[in-house]
């Protein structure tokens, strides 16, 4: 699925060039020093396609992910390659936007909307990316697009359930002066998650009753100048309100996310500076909405890396050493804490290198954190590239990487009261895995790409909240986590018509190795709770001119909800239709997208054991008015 | 060729007696003679299911509602019991509006019928309260902190026969354990109320006027000579009360700071009381620690020193046709927990079965 889908792609960004970037990404860290280890960038038509969803949505349909779903703009945690919800760093910008109390991210809180690029890189990068990468990482990215003018797109969606959601976006571009360019995004958006079900239950399960504001504003602006000096200032508020049991006064819950991410860089050809601000706001009330219990976290960050070609003559071998430092600055107001401050900081230092031949790809990396009252284990990582093939119409690539992981413990497994432990240690993580990917061009009009991976990931001192404790956070897990995916896309593409089918499938098996107790014994080698064993996704597409048909096409095998293996969710389907086209009205074409989710109407269940919504419709309105030029 | 077709038709017949083997439908499973284990679940996860243990058996049937109604329960299970041939199960969600009270035809557990919210909201405990009738009390909504008891509790009225709600009693807050004493209900709460309520089956109103007991009084049960026994949390003490005049006989300190006495079961000859006296140990994590301990309907007073059985479980109960002690032991509730049964007079252990999440009551027929 990494697999870069032109044609559909192109004609789309051609249909809606204003929405979309078409700019060259800068390479980031994350991606140029993990060699050897799976990246799958998510193409435009993609991410297009859930423009009006939520992350879980599209990771769900597209990756191999699992998520633990509570309902409907609900708690959504995800599960990596047989990890628990701590264990998936979220990255925007290059910056980690996990929640610091809990070390996780709400993936029900993160609209499609609001980045431009989106990549999954599988396995440990602990080395590259820091604390809390151990089972994948999820990387969101704003991209600027260098056309000077103005453009103006609204997005507009109508869902069953009385559900809707407005998008306005403004991008702009122009010259500053002979050597400098600007160029701009300002978006906002809302949604409204009424979820008025014309159904109490399905299939004599109840459908819980909730509804969910969405707000959001993104901001991003570009300078970039000749020489390739770029600053950038980029802003993502995002604010989401979501009440349960709304009609009962006394019992209904809420539970309101806010929170302000901002990032300015620099970055000149060797030299980047970042500086970050991100506050993270956590409301949770029942009954009575006016005395929440609160969560206040604010992280200031600064970073600067330095990049230093090596070897300079040599044009065989080209060489890369990348050092950086960064600090961050935790602050954090919690009542579950006793609502006093609490600081700490986090220092981290690293140096990664890249080697790079016309056939070979090795990079080695290595990291050390420093927190306040810890002691984080150094991080090294290998990976490997290697062309076994390279023809014009076929390329076999081998990759293979080891890495350490480490996970400091998370603000409210270290201080929150009674339960907190402050003396937990870090967790601590070895992950290998080894690939094979190709792209294979059988005829003009046909290609094919896939790739296979296998992985064992083992992490020791899984930090547990007991429940033979009162749930008392431990060190007391030894998980080992192995399994593999094979994804394949196969695309055809003649006289105006485009078809294609991206299919994945992953076995994941995660289990608890450690009898560290008497009834341990009971889960000792039994899956991980909420992880099915199998995972498959397809995608199917046709194509033609300005219409679209897709099939997406999720579905996974049972998933355990107790340690034991001993009760399970069944194996579910799920499938969803889109057929899209682009109207035009004047010189303003409008893109049509309607959608049917849950065509076959499939009981599925949320963790709460409640059901979640049968087959539903939406339609989305996508319109970009033409781009003013100066 | 005679061995031949001997061969043959021997195979066939084999075959034969398979396929019928396959293919017969299964009987439906009789819940006939034996214990009803009902395990409450893990609170979010609304796993609540009552299994089938066998009294001559130690392997237990699981979920036996979903395997006679393809469904599960959907909640945590408060309570069962049964009442001319119906079984009532209370279910409580972790979410508001989303209670049941499933009313099942007793044996098959086929489900006959549903009730549901905004009757039904947080039910405690069912008793039967006269032909076809069951008293099933009820919390009301629940709000947090010192707002969770926001609603007064009630008790409703089941008519099972029609399978409908006939009545709401109004209650103090947080109503909760009944014990049925001839055509009496004595209803505790948890909420600070200081009164055990009364209520007469025949009219289904309340006698007036309340026994005043003390704080958080809970009834318990009958005693072999017909006195109620309650727990009042307030005070630690088991009361002894006649119901014929409503006079406190007696009143005896129980359990006792660190340790909280509960849960409570009598033995089959309605002479001995069997507790769990249980703390969460400052000095070790605050692991959750307790014995288990058993007094005379007789004793002036109740000695917790040397236990009759040094364990802690979270459900106790009693087989009133053999006099066996049921345990339920949890060690997760994200894990199955165990059946231990012990013998009533030595509280030597007999077995242990594995069962589903938290077992914390038994239903015996």
């Amino acid at each position: 699925m990494a697999q870069r889908e032109l044609t559909p792609s192109d004609s789309v960004q051609r249909e809606l060039g204003t929405t979309l970037s078409v700019v060259t990404v800068r390479a980031t860290p994350p991606e140029r020093f993990l060699a050897g280890q799976k990246i799958q960038r998510v193409d435009s038509t993609t991410v297009l396609q859930f423009r009006f969803g939520s992350l879980t949505d599209l990771l769900q349909f597209n990756t191999p992910l699992a998520f633990k779903n509570y309902g409907p703009g609900q708690l959504a945690t995800v599960s990596f390659r047989g990890t628990s919800a701590n264990h998936t760093a979220v990255l925007w910008n290059d910056i980690d936007i996990n929640q610091p109390n809990l070390g996780q991210t709400d993936f029900s809180t993160l609209p499609v909307a609001g980045f431009d690029r989106l990549a999954v890189q599988y396995g440990s990068s602990a080395s590259v990316v820091g604390s809390g990468a151990v089972g994948g990482s999820v990387l969101l990215g704003s991209a600027g697009e260098w056309r000077s003018g103005i453009g103006v797109s609204l997005g507009q969606q109508v869902s069953s359930f009385r559900n809707n959601q407005t998008q306005l976006g403004v991008r702009y571009g122009s010259s500053l002066g002979k050597n400098w360019q600007l160029s701009g995004k300002a978006f906002a958006y809302r949604s409204q998650y009424t979820n008025d079900y014309p159904y109490k239950e399905r299939r004599n399960y109840f459908v819980e009753q909730s509804q969910t504001a969405q707000r959001g504003l993104v901001q991003d602006v570009f300078l970039r100048d000749k020489r390739g000096r770029q600053v950038s200032v980029n802003a993502w508020l995002t604010d989401n309100d979501l009440v349960l049991t709304p009609q009962d006064t006394v019992s209904r819950e809420r539970i309101r996310t806010q929170s302000a991410r901002l990032l300015a860089s620099y970055e000149a050809n060797a030299l980047t500076l970042r500086l970050g601000w991100i506050r993270d706001r956590f409301d949770y009330a029942k009954g009575n909405f006016d005395q929440p219990d609160r969560t206040r976290t604010d992280r200031f960050l600064a970073r600067a890396e330095r990049e230093f070609p090596l070897w300079r003559g040599n044009t065989y071998v080209q060489t890369v050493l990348r050092v950086g430092g960064e600090w961050s600055h935790y602050r954090t107001v919690t009542d579950g804490y006793g609502g006093q401050l609490i600081t700490e900081n986090r220092q981290n230092l690293y140096a990664l290198l890249r080697i790079q031949t016309p056939r070979w790809l090795v990079s080695a990396n290595i990291r050390q954190a420093y927190v306040t009252r810890f002691n984080p284990p150094l991080t090294p990582s290998l990976g490997i590239e290697h062309k076994l093939i390279q023809q014009e119409k076929l390329i076999l690539t081998a990759k293979a990487s080891i890495g350490r992981s480490y996970r400091v413990p998370t603000l409210n497994e270290r201080y929150w009261l009674v339960l907190g432990n402050p003396n937990l240690r870090p967790e601590n993580g070895l992950n290998m895995e080894a690939g094979l990917t190709t792209t294979v061009k059988l005829t003009n009009s046909l290609a094919l790409t896939a790739d296979a991976t296998v992985y064992r990931n083992r992490v020791d001192d899984w930090s547990y909240w007991n429940p033979d404790l009162g749930y008392r956070v431990e060190n007391l897990q030894l998980v080992v986590a192995q399994g593999g995916e094979l994804n394949t896309t196969l695309t055809y593409a003649r006289d105006g018509w485009q078809t294609g089918i991206r299919a994945g499938y992953a076995l994941t098996r995660s289990a608890q190795q450690r009898a560290y107790n008497v009834y341990a014994q009971d889960v000792v080698g039994k899956q991980l709770p909420y992880v099915p064993i199998h995972n498959g996704t397809l995608n199917a597409w046709i194509a033609r001119n300005k219409n679209r048909l897709t099939v997406q096409m999720q579905t996974s095998s049972r998933r355990y909800i107790t340690f034991d293996e001993s009760q399970y969710f069944n194996g579910t389907v799920l499938a969803n239709v889109l057929l899209e086209t682009t109207l035009r009205v004047g010189s303003v074409p409008i893109r049509v997208q309607g959608q049917v989710n849950n065509v076959f109407d499939t009981l599925l269940f949320s963790v709460k054991r409640n059901a979640l919504p049968g087959r539903n419709f939406s339609i989305n309105l996508l319109t970009n008015f033409p781009f003013i030029k100066p | 060729m005679t061995t031949q077709l001997i061969k043959t038709a021997a195979a066939a017949l084999l075959f034969l007696t398979l396929w019928n083997c396959n293919t017969t439908d299964p009987e439906p499973v009789p819940y006939e003679s034996g214990v009803y284990v009902i395990n409450s679940g893990n609170f979010l996860d609304n796993n609540g299911s009552i299994s089938f243990l066998p009294r001559n058996s130690s392997t237990v049937i699981t979920d036996i509602f979903n395997a006679a109604n393809a469904r599960t329960f959907t909640g945590g299970v408060q309570d069962y019991t049964e009442i001319d041939g119906k079984g009532v199960v209370l279910v409580d969600n972790s979410t508001a509006g989303q209670d049941k009270v499933e009313i099942v035809l007793t044996g098959t557990f086929k489900s006959l019928k549903t009730l549901a919210a905004p009757d039904v909201e947080n039910p405690r405990f069912v008793v039967r309260a006269g032909n076809n009738k069951a008293y099933v009390t009820c919390w009301g909504a629940t709000g947090s902190g010192a707002n969770f008891f926001a609603n007064p509790g009630y008790v409703l009225v089941l008519d099972l026969a029609a399978q409908t709600i006939t009545k709401r009693i109004p209650m103090p807050k947080a109503a909760n354990r009944m014990v049925v004493i001839g055509n009496e209900v004595y209803v505790g709460s948890d909420a600070g109320d200081p009164t055990l309520v009364v209520i007469n089956t025949d009219t289904d109103e309340l006698k007036q006027p309340a026994i005043t007991v003390g704080a958080n009084t809970n009834p318990i049960a009958a005693d072999a000579n017909n006195q109620l026994w309650a727990y009042s949390g307030a005070t630690n003490e088991m009361v002894r009360i006649n119901p014929a005049n409503k006079v406190i006989a007696a009143r005896l300190k129980v359990g006792g700071s660190p340790k909280s006495p509960g849960p409570f079961a009598i033995s089959a000859d309605r002479r001995t009381f069997y507790f769990v006296n249980s703390f969460y140990d400052p000095a070790d994590n605050f692991r959750q620690k307790g014995e288990t301990y058993r007094f005379n309907i007789d004793a002036t007073s109740i000695p917790a020193a040397t236990p009759f059985i040094n364990r802690l479980f979270i459900g106790l109960d009693v087989d009133p046709q053999t006099g066996t002690i049921y345990a339920g032991i949890t060690p997760s509730f994200k894990q199955a927990g165990f059946v231990l049964r012990y013998k009533p007079d030595t509280g030597i252990l007999t077995d242990s079965v594995r069962g589903e999440i938290a077992p914390s009551r038994f239903f015996f027929r």
